[in-house]
C-alpha cells in the first residue's frame, strides 16, 4: 500500500470540496458522457473482434491483443498516478516503486521487441535478501542498466527492483538526476551501497564506470579496470553474495568512433562521443541501434565464509575483484559465440 | 562520581520561538532557569529569569560566572534569518566564541554545554552520498555563507571540547524546520512555487516539537557528541508543494543559481539563502541512526507528518500565544516579589 489512506478516506477528509463536487458550467448531455466513459471498452471489443477475424482469415496472429492490453494498461496507470496527487510514499532514497513500474512497459517493449534480449541464469539472482550484481558497462548511454533492471523484474519468479549505483556527476544533471532518483538509483558511493545492502536490496554496480561506457568501438567487449575493488570490500562488509552479470549487445548500440575531449570538458561530461550518426543527425543520432542482446547472470560468489575484517585485506579484495572480472569476461565470450550475428 | 544533574541552566536565544518552547519544557525539569537574548521574549515564563544580554559581548562570561551556571544551552545560532550574512556570521561565530570563552574559565562551573547547529552545516551538493552521517562535514565547500559559519562554529566547539574534558558537549544538527516563519515554509506556501527545472529533491524535515524535545533531552540526560536530528523518512519537494496546496512550476534554470535567487526575492518576496537554494535543488538527508541509538528516542513526527502539520496550520498551536508586553512586565514584577518573600522567609 503506497498511500497512507484510501481514496474514500481522502475524499471524505478533503477540504477541497470543489474538486470532488461536479464542476459548474457546461457539461455534455448524459448519454454522450456515458459513451465517453465506455469508449475505451468499445474500442477494445472492436480490436478484439478484428483480431479474431484476422486470425481466422490469415491463420496467424496479426494483432497481438496482449500488446494492446499493455498499452491500455499503461495509459490507465498514468491516469491513476496523476490522480494520486501528493499521497504517495517514497523510500529514503527517493524511490517511487509505483511510478517506476508504470514505466516498465516501455522498457519491456525495448527488451522484447527492439533488442530481443535473451536472458539466462536469472535464477541465480536471490529471490529475497541482499545481493550485489556486478556487470560490464558499455554503450555510450547506460541502456544496459535499464535492461538488467527489466530482466530481473520481468523474468525472475519473484519480480524485484534492482537499485543501480550511478556516478555522482549524473546526479547533478537536471531531469536525469530526477529520473534516476525516482526510479530507485543511488549515488555510487560506498556509503550508499552499504545502506542499500543493509536494507536487503538488490544492488547493481558497474565497476568500470565511465571508463566502460566511454571506450571506443575498437575496444568492444574488452573489460576495463574494475575500479579499485571497492565493490568487493563493500560486499564483504555487508555479507552480500556477488552475482556477476555479462551483457552482450550493448557495445553495438552506439558504435563510438572518437571522443571529443575538449567538447566534453566544455559541457562537464565524462566524454563526448562521435558515432556514425551522432552528432551528425542531431537527436536522431541518439536512437540506439537494434543489436541482438544476451544477458547472463552467473552463479553467485559467496562471501559468507569471509569475516567483515577481511575487507581491509587489499590483496584478497583485489584477487576477488579479478575473479569477478574473469567470470564476466568469460561470460561475454561465451555469449558472443552463442549470438549468430550483431543484429540477429 | 555521581551523575551530574543540571541545576542552574542558562538558555541563550530564548526569544525565538524554539527557545521559548525549550524554556517552557525545561522550566518543569530544572530548579533554576535563566534565559538571555537581545530582544524581549514573546511570552513570559514565570519560572525563568530573563536577562537582556547579547552573546556577541563578553557580558555572557560574566553572567555565567555570577549566576554559577552549570549547564549552558546555546540556541542563539541563526541559520535561516532574514538578515544579512554579516550579522549571521557575527551571531554564529563571534557569539558562540564568546559563550565558549565564558564557559572555559579555569574556575568555571559549567559541566554541560548543548549547542544548536543545523543540517545546513553539510551543504547540499550533487556529489554527496544519499545520506549524511555525522562525520561528513566538508571544509572544501565554502560556497554558502551559512555553511561556512556553521563549520567555523562547530570547529570552535570541538576545540572547546578538547580543552575542557570536564564539560560534556552536545552538538545537535537540527534538520530543516518548517514552522510558520521559516524561509522554506514561506517558499512552499506560495500558490505557484518556482522550482529548479529538472530537480525534485528529497527533503527531510524536523517538527518544532521534536526539536524542542531533543534539546531538553540532551540537557537533562548525558549525551556527549554530535548528533543529526531529523524526522523519519523523506518527502519530495513536489509532494511538499502538493501538500501545501500549491503547484510546482519548474521555471528556474538549474545553472546560475544567484540569478534565480534574485528572481525569487523580487517576484515572490522570499529571501532564499544560498544554502536553501542548494537544498531545494539537490536535497539534504541526514542519517539519524546515532541519535536513535544514543538517545533511545525517535522524533514523533516523520518528515511527511511535519509537512501535513504545517499544511493544517497546527504549528501555530505548538507555541504559546504571544502575550502583550505589559503582561510580561507584570510577570517579572510578581516574580521579583515572590523571590524577595522567599529570601525574607529564609
Amino acid at each position: 500500500m503506497i498511500a497512507e489512506t484510501t481514496r474514500g478516506q481522502r475524499r471524505r477528509q478533503s477540504k477541497k470540496a470543489a474538486i470532488v463536487a461536479p464542476s459548474e458550467g457546461f457539461r455534455l448531455p448524459k448519454p454522450i458522457r456515458r459513451l465517453q466513459r465506455r469508449a475505451p471498452m468499445y474500442a477494445l471489443q472492436a480490436v478484439g473482434e478484428l483480431s479474431s477475424r484476422l486470425r481466422s482469415l490469415t491463420g496467424r496472429d496479426v494483432i497481438d491483443l496482449n500488446r494492446i492490453m499493455e498499452v491500455v494498461q499503461f495509459v490507465y496507470q498514468q491516469r491513476e498516478l496523476a490522480r494520486r496527487g501528493p499521497n504517495y510514499l517514497v523510500d529514503d532514497f527517493g524511490f517511487d516503486p509505483e511510478w517506476t513500474e508504470s514505466f516498465l512497459i516501455a522498457f519491456k517493449a525495448l527488451y522484447r521487441d527492439y533488442w530481443r534480449v535473451e536472458t539466462t541464469g536469472v535464477e541465480h539472482v536471490p529471490a529475497s535478501g541482499r545481493a550485489l550484481l556486478v556487470a560490464n558497462h558499455a554503450g555510450v548511454l547506460p541502456w544496459d542498466g535499464t535492461m538488467i533492471k527489466t530482466a530481473v523484474f520481468t523474468e525472475h519468479s519473484r519480480p524485484r527492483h534492482v537499485r543501480a549505483l550511478v556516478a555522482s556527476q549524473f546526479m547533478g544533471m537536471p531531469t536525469l538526476s530526477w529520473f534516476l532518483r525516482r526510479t530507485g538509483q543511488a549515488v555510487g558511493h560506498p556509503d550508499d551501497t552499504r545502506r542499500l545492502l543493509e536494507r536487503d536490496e538488490l544492488v547493481l554496480v558497474f565497476p568500470e564506470g565511465t571508463r566502460g561506457t566511454g571506450k571506443s568501438f575498437r575496444d568492444r567487449y574488452r573489460l576495463r579496470r574494475f575500479g579499485r575493488g571497492g565493490f568487493v570490500a563493500t560486499a564483504i562488509r555487508a555479507q552480500a553474495p556477488i552475482v556477476p552479470v555479462s551483457v552482450v549487445g550493448s557495445e553495438e548500440i552506439y558504435p563510438m568512433l572518437a571522443d571529443l575531449r575538449p567538447v566534453a570538458r566544455l559541457f562537464g561530461l565524462p566524454y563526448f562521443p562521435v558515432t556514425p550518426f551522432w552528432p551528425w543527425l542531431g537527436p536522431l543520432g541518439m536512437i540506439p541501434l537494434p543489436s541482438k542482446w544476451r544477458i547472463q547472470f552467473h552463479a553467485p560468489i559467496e562471501v559468507s565464509n569471509l569475516q567483515p575484517d577481511d575487507a581491509e585485506d587489499q590483496h584478497l579484495v583485489m584477487a576477488l575483484a579479478d575473479d569477478v572480472r574473469d567470470v564476466i569476461q568469460r561470460g561475454i565470450y561465451d555469449n558472443l559465440r552463442l549470438r549468430r550475428g550483431v543484429f540477429l | 562520581m555521581t551523575p551530574f544533574t543540571p541545576h542552574r541552566v542558562l538558555l541563550t536565544g530564548v526569544s525565538n520561538p524554539l527557545g521559548a518552547e525549550v524554556a517552557r519544557r525545561l522550566a518543569a525539569q530544572v530548579p533554576f532557569l535563566f534565559g538571555c537574548d537581545v530582544v524581549d521574549p514573546v511570552s513570559a515564563l514565570e519560572e525563568m529569569d530573563f536577562v537582556h544580554a547579547d552573546t556577541r559581548l563578553s557580558v555572557i562570561g560574566k553572567l555565567v560566572r555570577q549566576l554559577k551556571i552549570d549547564t549552558v544551552v546555546h540556541l542563539a545560532v541563526m541559520v535561516d534569518a532574514p538578515r544579512d550574512e554579516r550579522s549571521i556570521h557575527e551571531t554564529d561565530v563571534i557569539g558562540t566564541m564568546n559563550v565558549l570563552v565564558g564557559c572555559a574559565a579555569p574556575s568555571s562551573s559549567v559541566r554541560r554545554l548543548v549547542v544548536k547547529s543545523s543540517a545546513a552545516v553539510y551543504g547540499a551538493s550533487p556529489s554527496d552520498p544519499s545520506f549524511f552521517s555525522e562525520d561528513m562535514t566538508n571544509w572544501d565547500r565554502l560556497a554558502s555563507g551559512v555553511t561556512r559559519d556553521l563549520l567555523e562554529m562547530e570547529q570552535l566547539v570541538s576545540e572547546f571540547n578538547l580543552r575542557n574534558e570536564r564539560c560534556d558537549v552536545t552538538v545537535l544538527r537540527l534538520g530543516i524546520r518548517v514552522s510558520e516563519d521559516t524561509s522554506l515554509a514561506r517558499y512552499l506556501s506560495l500558490p505557484i512555487v518556482p522550482t529548479f527545472a529538472g530537480f525534485d529533491p528529497r527533503l527531510q524535515l524536523l517538527h518544532e516539537e521534536d526539536a524542542a524535545e531533543v534539546i531538553v533531552r540532551s540537557v537533562v540526560g548525558r549525551h556527549p557528541g554530535t548528533y543529526n536530528v531529523a524526522g523519519d523518512g523523506v518527502v519530495l519537494l513536489s509532494q511538499a508543494i502538493g501538500i501545501m496546496g500549491g503547484r510546482p512550476a519548474p521555471l528556474l534554470p538549474p545553472y546560475g543559481r544567484w540569478l534565480s535567487r534574485l528572481a525569487v526575492k523580487t517576484f515572490a518576496g522570499i529571501g532564499m539563502p544560498s544554502h536553501l537554494a542548494d537544498i531545494v535543488t539537490y536535497g539534504l538527508v541526514m542519517d539519524c541512526s546515532r541519535l536513535h541509538a544514543e538517545f533511545a528516542w525517535r522524533p514523533a513526527y516523520s518528515s511527511r507528518q511535519t509537512m501535513d502539520a504545517l499544511a493544517r496550520g497546527k504549528d501555530a498551536e505548538v507555541l504559546e500565544p504571544p502575550s502583550p508586553p505589559q503582561e510580561y512586565e507584570l510577570q517579572v514584577y510578581l516574580q521579583q516579589r515572590r523571590r524577595r518573600a522567599l529570601a525574607e522567609r529564609n
